[in-house]
């Protein structure tokens, strides 16, 4: 996967990337269950965690110790090699799309002289690599559905090959349009074409970046789509045999697609990581991708759910054709322009 | 060096994986090893430096197998063995021995007569996509068409064999809901004098107990 | 007049109004029509704006359903049937209870157990007195028929204990002799919450 490197990147630099990734967003998702927590009591007027540490910060350290601690269940006729290896399937396919997503401006550790770059693995496909691997990541609940031997957890994994074969589609076709203007694949080049024009994409492309996300909420179930372990109908989806580690992992992952599709939706539609005005480009990433993952959880709080075969029919009926118009109406003005 | 490690680690992988496709009575595995010898297949392609195939195989395929598993769900219960019936498994073999015979005589041949010249050469400065959009408008424009009919063929047949019923949605009976909304009652005074029916037989019920 | 207009429960066909409501569409236009106005109509928004002003309320307003329970408590009724106690007489500290044994008579789980003999004052004592926990149902006919106010439901509502018996004997449920002072009389099953005052507030139905 190392293509098209530029040239001055070393391998230490790219190490250093991969533990950045690792370490900032691994934090990160754990730290993201905290913030979603709090956010949701005070858009119910609760508090949320307070006991452990200020304003419950350490609530983290506790559910973490709770998970690794915790009992390792694995249900008597379920299938035990897939069943062990569906959770791992979530957090490595989180992880490695991330590799290929700029997450900070590149910059040159100072003293020991190492360049770190932008991005863990510049391969010129990066966009459809990302969702590549994001689509790949399905598999886990769906292994996870049909390895467990319960019924709900069955209904989850039919709920999943559902959704993925609706929103995949509005996906790809909604992210077409911005590709054709930019002339590119690679994520690096998204962010360029921003400082290129000195406009945002969304400005160009609004309807493309609704489109798109709303198939991401769908992408990582989030709550407008979260059939695949809603409460209220199939007790927790595929989820509903697994316990500690196991099940933590299912939550990192869940957590790092989020963060991935805050991240696309910032560099493809939102300005990237350019500077703008005076706030340099690793705050403004920062504050991009944190309001995307505030807008989730602003949703979740705010929308009901819908039901499976509502999802199909936004996405086949509705999303897809107006994807495809608008597909169309870009391929029109660039000729014309 | 690093390619020939990452190249035998993706072949030895590909292959056992496959291997447990064709082997495992169980659909799971089955159909598991299906899925990561298509990611393995995936890592062929951007050692090869063709990473927009490589992307395109993954994306695909992880698609088509999910269907499959989709279709897996229905037909079978995951967590049991398949019961296989070997009528002649001696023919199966020699069968499937000759077939991969012919398909390595065939794909080796051309490498054994040096044959083998790229007629649309990778050309230089354009990326993977243009590339492979070159060649696919130029000279494949025509299977490149009439791939394309025949999917679309397919998909309009899948839709009149399966879109019969439609738009009848089993969740919501559109005619239950407007029975409920838009029903009137005859008139004011039989909605009343149900009521009081009701009333009176619940009255004499209490007072019987 | 007879109670007929209370025996009447099918209030529905009296005093509900009946929505005048659209017909569902039923060609694929109008469905088209409903949906792009359903969907540019922005009540989508309103949601998000109702949740955020919640938010902000929240947050800078410092509205919030909430207590810190284990640190906060909200009081309970005199009502609610809590873990037994024992009370004492505020004179002379003696225990309430003269032994008559109702509270073990009427106790329909039958899981209050009690001895008594005569002491030196030919004065009835209690030797012993414990409740079973694990068959207690909480019924409150003890505290209902103890003539002499003894037996009462206190307020200890966090009843998770490492073992049942820690709450069941005469000893651990009788006021502890230092907290004479702080012992409350029981105000009786009719009794309303202190906080009952703050808690009245108009109700939605109040039209």
């Amino acid at each position: 996967m190392e293509a098209t490197m530029l040239p001055e990147v070393t391998a230490a630099g790219i190490i250093i990337k991969a533990i950045i990734v690792l370490a900032v967003i691994a934090g990160l998702a754990a730290f993201g269950t905290y913030v979603e927590r709090k956010i949701l009591a005070y858009m119910q007027r609760r508090l949320g965690p307070m006991h452990v540490g200020p304003h419950g910060l350490l609530q983290l350290a506790a559910d973490g110790i709770k998970l690794f601690t915790k009992e390792d269940i694995i249900p008597q006729h379920a299938n035990k090699v897939i069943f062990s290896i569906a959770p791992v399937i979530m957090a490595a396919t989180a992880f490695i799309a991330l590799g290929a997503v700029p997450v900070f401006p590149d910059f040159t550790i100072p003293f020991i002289d190492v360049y770190v770059p932008s991005i863990a693995s510049d391969i010129n496909v990066g966009i459809l690599f990302v969702l590549g691997m994001m689509a790949a990541g399905l598999y886990a609940p769906l292994l996870a559905g049909m390895s467990q031997a319960n019924k709900w957890g069955i209904i989850g994994a039919a709920r999943t090959a559902v959704q993925f074969l609706s929103y995949e589609v509005v996906t790809g076709l909604s992210l077409l349009a911005p590709i054709m203007l930019v002339g590119s694949l690679s994520l690096v080049d998204f962010n360029n074409y921003h400082a290129d024009q000195g406009v945002w994409m969304v400005v160009y492309q609004p309807v493309a970046f609704i489109l798109f996300l709303i198939a991401g909420y769908a992408e990582t179930n989030r709550t407008p789509f979260d059939l695949l372990e809603h409460e209220a109908e199939i007790v927790s989806g595929y989820v509903t045999e697994y316990s500690g580690l196991r099940w933590g992992l299912f939550f990192i992952g869940e957590y790092a697609n989020m963060i991935t599709i805050g991240i696309l939706a910032s560099v493809v539609f939102l300005g990237g990581y350019n500077d703008l005005w005076i706030f340099p480009g690793w705050f403004m990433i920062i504050v991009k991708i944190a309001f995307m993952f505030f807008l989730m959880l602003w949703v979740r709080a705010s929308w009901p759910h819908i039901r499976p075969d509502q999802l199909m029919w936004l996405c086949w009926k509705v999303l897809m054709p107006l994807a495809m118009v608008n597909i169309l109406i870009t391929g029109f003005v660039m000729m014309i322009i | 060096m690093y390619e020939f490690i990452a190249f035998y680690i993706f072949a030895i992988s590909t292959v056992v994986l496959f291997g447990i496709t064709v082997m495992s009575k169980n659909v799971l595995y089955a159909m598991t090893s299906l899925a990561g010898g298509m990611v393995m297949i995936s890592g062929f392609f951007f050692l090869l430096g063709a990473d927009f195939l490589g992307v395109v195989q993954l994306i695909v395929y992880v698609g088509a197998v999910m269907a499959l598993y989709a279709f897996a769900m229905m037909f079978f219960d995951a967590t049991k063995d398949i019961k296989e019936k070997h009528q002649n498994p001696t023919l199966t073999i020699v069968l499937g021995a000759l077939m991969a015979l012919v398909f390595v005589f065939i794909f080796s041949a051309p490498i054994i007569g040096e044959n083998i010249e790229a007629l649309y050469p990778v050309v230089e400065g354009v990326g993977n996509a243009q590339a492979v959009g070159m060649v696919l408008f130029t000279k494949y424009l025509v299977p490149f068409e009439l791939a394309a009919v025949m999917l679309l063929v397919a998909m309009i047949a899948g839709i009149i064999l399966a879109g019969k019923k439609m738009d009848h949605s089993l969740t919501t009976h559109d005619d239950a809901v407007d029975e409920v909304l838009h029903h009137r009652f005859e008139s004011e005074s039989d909605a009343i004098h149900d009521a009081e029916k009701i009333a009176d037989r619940a009255e004499r019920e209490g007072a019987g107990k | 007049m007879g109670l007929e207009q209370f025996k009447n429960r099918n209030v529905g066909t009296q005093n509900y109004t009946k929505l005048d409501l659209p017909r569902s569409p039923v060609t694929g236009w109008c469905k088209f029509k409903q949906v792009v106005s359903r969907t540019l109509s922005g009540e989508l928004f309103v949601g998000l704006g109702v949740t955020m002003r919640i938010m902000v309320q929240s947050l800078v307003g410092g509205q919030s359903h909430a207590t810190l329970y284990p640190f906060e408590k909200l009081p309970i009724s005199p009502r609610y049937r809590a873990i037994h106690e024992m009370l004492r007489l505020l004179e002379s500290g003696h225990y309430r209870c003269i032994g008559c044994g109702l509270c073990e008579k009427i106790c329909p789980a039958d899981c209050i157990t009690m001895d008594t003999a005569y002491d030196k004052n030919q004065r009835k004592e209690v030797t012993e007195y414990t409740i079973n926990f694990g068959r207690c149902i909480f019924c409150g006919y003890c505290a209902e028929v103890c003539p002499e106010l003894a037996i009462v439901h206190g307020n200890r509502i966090e009843t998770a204990s490492e073992q049942r018996a820690s709450f069941s004997l005469f000893d651990d449920m009788l006021t502890p002799i230092d907290n004479l002072n702080l012992q409350q009389e029981y105000q009786g099953f009719g009794a309303v919450t202190p906080n009952a005052d703050e808690n009245i507030k108009k109700t939605p139905l109040a039209y």
